[in-house]
């Protein structure tokens, strides 16, 4: 297959229309051996400059092409990927790199690549979003809030093949951490020339990881090719990754998978009859993210009364809501916004801390909202502002909340459907009397989600703010020993239960479905999805 | 010569011989006329028919079809059109409890209904956990199982409870034996289960207030089918008729009278005042609906979640009133320099007798035109801006958003695009008939042209 760029395409279709006599022979005789994935992107990332990337289409890129100090396996656990080996204590971590980890043009990744590129992260001239999971290193909270200087941040290279981390304090989770996309190391001197235009184009990245990628036509398509001077080249089995379409919508991705175009499609609730009509055979996982009401906190916002709130909790029949309106196999009833799968001391982190579902109870209910009108002095149930995104399940979510609060306890909603950005900006700027929103991992600890409503996270929308609930966090936070860390999450998680700044609603699974001859892709909830570094054709998983 | 002198005899009046003239078809005035014609024009009849039942359906619907477009019955989420299923009243936290002696390989431990179906299989040698699917078509050797309900760690997990939206239908569940984190498809055992449609206690009693559990209750029909939240669709069409067809009415009717008014006063009075309005008109012209749209939505401050019919409206008569105007003048013109006019004119005519009798009478039949093509044009503005969420929102329906809802599950639930879309292109192919009917029949120069 070819792949026509710009001004080429005008005589691509000629050159086409001419050589086809003499190609079609060739092209119908024998099928084509499959060591091509070829998939459909949902968006096209913004750019690939891993230092300020937050969106998944540029973290699944990345996670291809780039590789940082370790990877994050199948079951979220770090394993050895530029770093061969590390060493982690309370103070920080020293990192010993693999001699043959090389950039796409031969030279080797040093440790001050690593440098250079977490310095580029924190420097408040780069503005990156994600600089705040930088944080347990040395000063780097303090850079970005202009503090102290960029060249203080705790990592140095003691020499090319070493790398010293110094903490903020000491940090359980720190490895998990190195596997994520901003750890990324970035080369001084090509990031330097190409400055602005650093990941904008295939031509204007360096390239560490299992592939490189070799065609990025803007607002088309995206090749990735294999990179022959990864260090671990034997791993991948696939030549290329073809990414020719990109479009938003499901149904015309499961027209393309369909028709054969490409081998793998996600499937929403409305494309899953059509799947089973066609025989597709379906998988599941688990993407690791909850969805929840959040309540906005701001002074004057009725949702601060805590018997409001718990109403709206036991009015909601979790079950039912799964079940019928989500309708996703596999989507689990939402119980707290730590997930049941996120690993704990030994096993999973919800084993170790069970917690008691609340069930629906209508008397409990209108008790809750009968007292919260009483406290808030209202003679009719309140009237709330529903923020909610504009894809066709948060609207079905959101005219399923409306009904069951009107007709069961008479609370009016008006339902503020905004498109992505604007709704992350109106929750910015707390806009909302509710909002539905969700949360994905960045690491496989239940901090990535713990520490959500803390007053310092920028992504608590609704500013609530408890300083029990804070101390633990931080408590957590400023140690390396499992159990305690462990054990103050769990009872701040008891915290966030028992006050209601948010209600969880669900966990969300994702059923998809391949082409027969690919295996082993991996999907996960930690780090960049699908994995098809390491994605084969069937057949040889058998010889394996 | 006196011979030939007139006498008084001379002058006596002539008798009538027979009438000169003689009306040969009765008289009739300008709308019966235009009448008779639109009587011969079979479509437009046809047309005039349809647009006056869409009048009786959305005035008279809700007092005859009385179910809410609100209510949201779950249990029949987007069912085809039916006549009333019947559904059975159960225990809906009922336990199931295993059996000890299984017949088959997989069976069911009840009788299986939409609220719950209970399966429960023999251990399958090697298996070290099950896998669960469910199909709507009996899987082949393909290995399509279906949907992956879940899968169960353990050998001992025989049973398995499945509540995923379930739909009264027949389903094909496979219980799969793991081994080693490989699924054994090829040891596979199918169950095709009838599922049927059921309802728990609290739900069924608000239908029929003394349902009891074990009994059959019918549901309502549903003639048009239910929506994604199980609404009937029926309710939700007439709910969106009196949004869709007020606003597609009341608006057209207001910026046609807007136009009437400035046009007429462009071509009657002429000069400055008639080159003013008509720049005027030019710029108004020049502005883009969508984008004054939104600024009117900021300007009447339409909050998040309120409707934005007011500001549609405004929008709509603010800009629209233009080509109305506009053809009102030309025709202002034309009249006020026709010969009939003038002679008005000398013989005294005042400018108020003009207008009544003569000029507005005359370009009545080009302003009905214009409002019967104006109509469906606004009601597929209405639907549009619905349709693109700019209009109603939720819970008021209009057909523009329900075929926005619609069209979301248009591949497996057709119904719910097909039936708001049908609506939508039936009143407008009947309004634009209607209005080439009316064109005909009351343009007096297509006089005996038929």
């Amino acid at each position: 297959m070819t792949h026509l760029t710009g001004k080429n395409r005008l005589f691509g279709v000629f050159a086409t229309c001419f050589g086809s006599i003499f190609l079609v022979s060739g092209c119908t005789t024998e099928p084509p051996k499959p060591d091509t994935v070829t998939i459909a992107m949902l968006a096209e990332p913004p750019d690939l400059n891993a230092t300020k990337a937050t969106d998944s289409e540029s973290f699944f890129i990345l996670g291809h092409v780039m590789e940082g100090l370790t990877r994050a396996g199948s079951d979220g656990k770090p394993s050895p990927a530029v770093a061969e080996s590390w060493e982690i204590t309370d103070a920080g971590a020293t990192f010993t790199l693999r001699s043959n980890a090389q950039w796409s043009d031969g030279k080797p990744v040093t440790a001050h690549d690593f440098v250079y590129a977490w310095r580029t992260v924190v420097d408040p001239k780069n503005a990156s979003e994600y600089a705040f999971i930088l944080f347990p290193i040395k000063n780097a909270e303090k850079i970005v809030s202009k503090k102290a200087p960029v060249d203080s941040l705790g990592v140095l290279a003691l020499d090319a093949r070493t790398l010293k981390v110094t903490f903020e304090k000491p940090c359980g989770y720190f490895l998990s951490l190195t596997s994520f996309a901003t750890y990324f190391p970035v080369r001084e001197d090509f990031h330097q020339l190409h400055g602005e235009r650093y990941g904008a184009e295939a031509n204007t990245l360096l390239y560490n990881g299992p592939f490189r990628l070799t065609q990025w036509v803007h607002g088309a398509s995206l090749k990735l090719e294999k990179n022959p001077t990864y260090w671990n080249a034997s791993i991948v089995k696939l030549n290329a990754i073809q990414i020719p379409y990109i479009t938003p919508d499901l149904s015309a991705q499961l027209n393309l998978y369909k028709d054969g175009k490409i081998d793998l499609v996600s499937l929403g609730k409305n494309t899953l009859k059509t799947a089973m009509q066609e025989r597709f055979k379906m998988k599941k996982y688990s993407d690791g993210t909850v969805f929840y009401l959040e309540f906005n906190f701001a002074e004057g916002r009725i949702t601060r009364n805590k018997n409001l709130r718990k109403s709206i909790q036991y009015v909601l029949d979790g079950e039912e809501f799964v079940g019928r309106v989500i309708s996703i196999p596999g989507t689990l009833v939402g119980t707290s916004v730590i997930p049941t799968w996120i690993a704990g001391k030994n096993g999973l982190f919800r084993e170790d801390y069970p917690i008691q579902s609340v069930k629906p109870n209508l008397a409990l209910a209108k008790h809750h909202l009968a007292e919260a009108m009483k406290e808030l002095g209202l003679k009719t149930p309140p009237t709330l502002v529903w923020l909610t995104g504009d894809s066709p399940g948060a609207s079905k979510e959101a005219e399923y909340f409306q009904n069951l609060l009107s007709s069961k306890l008479g609370i009016t909603l008006k339902i503020d459907k905004q498109i992505f950005k604007q709704r992350l900006a109106k929750m910015s700027a707390g806009e909302f009397d509710v909002v539905s929103a969700g949360w994905g991992p960045d690491y496989n600890d239940p901090m990535t989600f713990a520490d959500l409503k803390t007053s310092w996270n920028e992504n608590n929308r609704g500013r609530w703010k408890n300083a029990q609930y804070d101390e633990l966090i931080r408590k957590a936070q400023s140690t390396t020993k499992n159990t305690v860390r462990m054990d103050s999450m769990a009872a701040a998680e008891k915290i966030l239960l028992e006050e209601l700044p948010i209600l969880p609603l669900y966990e969300r699974s994702v059923i998809y479905t391949q082409s027969d001859w690919l295996a082993n892709v991996g999907r996960r909830a930690v780090g960049f999805d699908p994995d098809l570094t390491t994605a084969t054709t069937r057949d040889e998983t058998a010889k394996n | 010569m006196k011979t030939d002198a007139l006498t008084r005899s001379d002058f006596v009046p002539a008798t009538r011989t027979g009438s000169a003239h003689q009306i040969s078809r009765p008289s009739l005035s300008y709308w019966q006329d235009a009448w008779v014609r639109l009587k011969n024009n079979r479509q437009a009849l046809a047309s005039l028919f349809i647009v006056g039942a869409l009048f009786l359906f959305t005035v008279l619907g809700p007092y005859i079809w009385t179910q809410s477009p609100a209510r949201q019955s779950l249990a029949e989420i987007s069912q085809p059109p039916t006549l009333g299923l019947r559904a059975l009243v159960v225990d809906g936290a009922q336990t199931i409890a295993p059996k000890a002696v299984l017949s088959a390989s997989l069976e069911t431990l009840a009788a299986p209904h939409t609220r719950g179906v209970a399966l429960q299989w023999k251990p399958i040698e090697g298996a070290q956990g099950y896998a669960l699917y469910r199909n709507e078509v009996e899987p082949s050797e393909r290995l399509d199982f279906g949907l992956p309900l879940a899968e169960l760690k353990g050998a001992a997990q025989l049973t398995y409870q499945d509540r995923l939206n379930l739909e009264p239908k027949t389903y094909f569940y496979t219980v799969v034996p793991v081994s080693q984190g490989e699924e054994i498809g090829s040891r596979a055992v199918t169950l095709e289960v009838d599922v049927q449609l059921a309802l728990q206690e609290n739900e069924a009693q608000s239908y029929v207030a003394e349902a009891k559990i074990g009994e059959e209750i019918r549901l309502p029909a549903h003639p048009f089918g239910t929506d994604y939240l199980g609404r009937d669709m029926l309710a939700r069409i007439i709910a969106g008729a009196r949004v869709s067809l007020s606003i597609g009415f009341f608006a057209p009717i207001i910026y046609i009278f807007l136009g009437v008014l400035i046009g007429g006063l462009a071509g009657y009075l002429g000069g400055r005042v008639d080159m003013v309005l008509m720049r005027l008109t030019d710029l108004v012209i020049a502005l883009p609906f969508l984008l004054f749209m939104i600024l009117f939505r900021i300007a009447f401050g339409v909050g998040p979640g309120e409707s934005g019919i007011i500001p549609m409206v405004v929008a709509l008569v603010a800009l629209s009133w233009t080509s109305s105007a506009r053809l009102v003048r030309g025709q202002i013109l034309q009249l006020r320099e026709s010969e009939y006019v003038q002679a008005a004119r000398l013989l005294g005519a005042k400018t108020g007798y003009l207008l009544l009798r003569h000029l507005v009478p005359n370009t009545i039949g080009v302003i009905l035109v214009y409002l019967t093509f104006a109509i469906p044009s606004t009601i597929f503005t209405e639907a549009f801006l619905s349709f693109i969420g700019m209009g109603v929102v939720p819970p008021t329906p209009s057909w523009g958003s329900l075929s926005d809802d619609g069209i979301k599950t248009f591949l497996t639930y057709p119904h719910e695009f097909i039936v708001p879309a049908v609506f939508i292109s039936i009143t407008v192919l009947a309004f634009n008939l209607l209005g080439d009917g009316l064109r005909d029949a009351l343009d007096p120069k297509m006089r005996g042209r038929e």
